[in-house]
């Protein structure tokens, strides 16, 4: 591996980047992907797997739906399952507030084309008869679903290995410099050269741009999940509440996961995050109280990970400005439904080609000049 | 939080109320300090000191682990020590905040200092049919025995290695159950050598000494340096395969229930979860918790004793527990310094002894390096989601090299255990693997260490006071 050429070296081995190096691989370029821990452990293997376009940015809905069908079609393009599963979405209101949210938020999501109806109560109870009678409406999307996140790191190893990207695990790199017409990449055991490189690194896409001498803040969020026991049936769609601060589904194998955003506690540079009591208890009465029967389950794990965020919350997707060659892909804000979408209008970028949807370039992201670069990152609060 | 009482705070928070963590909250109760004790169980003893619970388990005359148990209970009784039975811890934060839910609901417990006094868990070698109904622990078998004055099964085969072994087969003959055979991964030397060190407490190798007289004198059959390759029967246990270690050749027993066990290891799981420096420990098992003389561990105003920090056994844990009681009375100063030290010095030393024993003990239980040498692809490793050796050796195939990923590849680990049961096991099996990445192979530690009961979880509460932030960018 030290001291080979590469077409491209990508550095992240979560979704994004397993997805811009297998549409590269394919393409015919000779890649080389570069990952400090396992493939696709961070981010990518611990999110809620949901893959809706209720809790996803109106303007990333036309990307999120090319997206849906690219994960329905993944035993085409990838090869391997990840255990997805297409259903109805359902975002629930309790109150006043919540309606008038969903009525909001819906009417933008629809604008964007997504297939979203505001429902009444009973029309909700009748498509999936486990939520609480309590509601007062609720928001419908045709096109919701999940897959197995955890499942992620399997399927594109196979795919990749199958590909012949050189997968590298456990390899972290500690630089990143430009050399002639591409570039160098500092690992434990030497240096690679590739005349490309991709940063996918999530929320440390941050430190990798600062190799560069660029200062691009990306906030970190430590997104908090539970999962319960396997339980007879329970609910058959994704369930959600108008704040977006929940998300449910039963998984084929009977277990059902909690999410919603909740926020444990860590930090990207000490690369430690954990959960929080309150979030705990706060994920899990919110989501008893969407499915009472829930009650009766037992919460067997609660796992925290790391959301990259940018300042305006939109994707960081696009070349690199002053750096050719350079890309970063990342920060794509509900990114799992996303990701394969992105990777491909991405890979078509690296390749020369016109991306099939516009990018997200980071010249927006990019600090002043004059407010250089911060010595020491900082922690998410 | 709504719902949630913050304010019962204490000195010293105690969670295990085994002879370890009884005995350290006694201590530091006897010398003023403010003492909660959590535990699970119905009533204090934990497993080895396990309060009756049957008529019939009252009406049986009284061993020594009973009769210390009693006066245990008796002695707590007596204290100042706020008792918490029935209580599942599941969170602990450092400060420290302990969270547990127990049929009286949800609380948050805080301290500026906390003994962890979990207790082990029992080890067992995988094979064919192990997870067949009628397969039990001798861990558990022992809990039965003093819990219910009772143990299920007529043809009960008795099988694993260690002292426990020993112990269930002789407890099933006062219990009027002969075992049809006693399997014992030791031979003879193994026992020989063990002596040596057992001597060092004479009133525990006397009761071994009888045990092992009552079983001769029943006629038990004795398959030494054997092990259990495989059950059979599919809804419920009718037979074992024995297959002798020096030979290779097999045997089959009739068997309605299987009593077996291989060690045991540190139920460390709140020790992990704080960061605490542990060790790998051959001849313990698991990892232990590293801690100085007076048992304080590598995070300041935490302690550990018992067999969670390294197995040791019942009457060093006590020991154990005492000294962890005393150096956090110091430690808050409740104590002086010239009074510890009279106090501890001489449960040093007698801890000194019992490690001898203890040591002895362990080199019966110690698991065996080649233990999963044997296991067929069928075997289940993990048994909550069914999880065989085969599907790990596809894994390892694909790649999977630490224990997270396992478990993202198969389940492993994913079930109501939480990797309890199989981490252990399924570690042996990855270490087979060249090419693995450095650090330990086990899973990252996460609360809640045990399944919670969501409805005791969440408690009462109105909808409209969860704390929603403000939603995502539209």
């Amino acid at each position: 591996m030290s001291g080979q050429q590469y077409d491209l070296a990508v550095i992240g081995g979560g979704i994004q980047g397993a997805g811009i190096a297998l549409f590269a691989q394919r393409a015919g370029l000779k890649v080389v992907l570069l990952e400090r821990d396992a493939l696709a452990r961070g981010a990518s293997g611990v999110n809620a797997g949901t893959l809706t376009m209720q809790m996803t940015r109106a303007a990333l809905i036309p990307y999120a739906l090319k997206a849906h069908e690219m994960w329905l079609n993944a035993s085409q393009w990838l090869g391997h399952n990840v255990g997805v599963v297409a259903c109805d979405g359902l975002s629930l209101a309790f109150t006043e507030a919540e309606e008038q949210l969903l009525e909001e938020r819906g009417t933008a999501r629809r604008a964007a084309g997504a297939p979203i109806s505001l429902i009444s109560a009973t029309e909700a109870l009748k498509i999936e008869p486990g939520i609480n009678p309590d509601i007062r409406m609720a928001s419908h999307c045709s096109i919701d679903g999940y897959a197995n996140a955890y499942l992620t790191g399997l399927a594109y190893h196979r795919a990749l290995t199958e590909s012949g990207v050189d997968l590298c695990e456990y390899t972290p790199v500690s630089g990143v410099e430009q050399v002639g017409s591409g570039y160098d990449l500092r690992v434990p055991n030497g240096v690679i050269h590739a005349r490309q490189v991709a940063l996918t690194g999530g929320v440390w896409i941050e430190p990798m741009l600062a190799w560069l001498g660029l200062h691009v803040p990306i906030k970190t969020l430590v997104n908090q999940l539970a999962v319960t026991e396997r339980a007879a049936p329970l609910m058959r769609t994704v369930v959600g509440i108008a704040s977006g601060l929940l998300s449910l589904k039963q998984y084929p194998h009977g277990t059902v996961v909690i999410g919603g955003g909740w926020q444990g506690e860590g930090s990207r540079v000490q690369n430690y995050h954990r959960s929080t009591h309150a979030s705990t208890v706060g994920n899990a009465r919110l989501a008893t109280h969407a499915i009472p029967a829930l009650c009766q389950s037992r919460i067997v794990r609660v796992w925290t990970g790391f959301e990259a965020e940018t300042a305006d919350a939109l994707p960081a997707i696009g070349p690199v400005p002053g750096f050719p060659g350079l890309w970063v892909c990342g920060s794509a804000h509900s990114g799992y439904t996303s990701a394969p979408y992105m990777a491909r209008c991405l890979t078509q970028a690296i390749l020369g080609e016109e991306p099939e949807m516009p990018l997200f370039p980071i010249d927006r992201l990019l600090a002043r000049p004059d407010a250089a670069p911060r010595n020491k990152e900082q922690d998410c609060p | 939080m709504p719902g949630y009482s913050m304010n019962d705070t204490y000195d010293l928070i105690v969670i295990g109320a085994g002879p370890a963590g009884a005995e350290a909250a006694l201590a530091a109760a006897s010398l003023g300090m403010t003492v909660v004790l959590i535990d699970e169980g119905p009533a204090p003893g934990g497993q080895v000191w396990r309060a009756p619970r049957t008529a019939s388990a009252k009406d049986k005359p009284a061993d020594t682990d009973r009769a210390r148990g009693d006066d245990l209970r008796a002695r707590l009784a007596a204290s100042s020590v706020d008792m918490r039975p029935r209580a599942q811890v599941w969170d602990v934060r450092q400060g420290f905040l302990v969270s547990c839910i127990s049929p009286q609901g949800a609380c948050v417990l805080s301290a500026p200092r906390l003994v962890l006094a979990t207790g082990a868990t029992e080890r067992i070698i995988p094979f064919e049919g192990w997870t067949t109904p009628g397969v039990f622990g001798l861990a558990a078998a022992t809990a039965l025995i003093k819990s219910e004055g009772a143990l299920p099964g007529r043809d009960i085969v008795v099988a694993g290695q260690g002292p426990l072994l020993i112990a269930v087969a002789a407890k099933a003959l006062s219990l009027g159950l002969r075992p049809r055979a006693i399997i014992d991964r030791a031979g003879y030397g193994d026992w020989a050598r063990a002596l040596i060190g057992f001597a060092n407490v004479p009133s525990m190798a006397l009761q071994g000494a009888r045990w092992m007289a009552q079983i001769r004198l029943a006629g038990v059959p004795m398959h030494r340096h054997c092990e259990v390759i495989k059950s059979s029967g599919r809804d419920g246990l009718s037979g074992i395969t024995v297959r002798s270690l020096t030979t290779g050749a097999t045997t089959e027993i009739a068997a309605d229930t299987l009593y077996i066990g291989n060690g045991l290891a540190p139920g460390d799981d709140i020790h992990r979860l704080l960061g605490l420096v542990q060790q790998p420990d051959r001849l313990r098992g698991g990892y232990k918790t590293l801690c100085d003389a007076d048992r304080r561990s590598s995070l300041a105003g935490l302690y550990v004793a018992g067999d969670g920090a390294g197995i040791y056994g019942a009457l060093p844990s006590a020991v154990q527990g005492r000294l962890a009681g005393l150096a956090a009375a110091l430690d808050h100063g409740a104590l002086d310094a010239a009074r510890h030290d009279a106090e501890a010095r001489p449960l040093r030393r007698q801890l000194a002894r019992y490690i001898r024993f203890a040591d002895a003990s362990c080199r019966l239980m110690q698991f065996p390096v080649t233990a999963l040498d044997g296991v067929t692809e069928a075997t289940i490793i993990c048994r909550c989601e069914d999880v065989t050796a085969g599907d790990i050796q596809q894994a390892m195939e694909d790649k999977a090299r630490d224990m997270n990923q396992l478990k993202h590849f198969t389940r492993l680990g994913m079930g109501p255990c939480q990797g309890k049961m199989c981490s252990m096991n399924a570690a042996c099996l990855l270490r087979r693997q060249a090419d693995l990445p450095p650090g330990d192979l086990r899973l990252t530690p996460r609360a809640p260490i045990r399944p919670i009961e969501m409805e005791q979880l969440i408690g009462t509460f109105d909808y409209a006071d969860i704390p929603v932030p403000k939603p995502a960018p539209l």
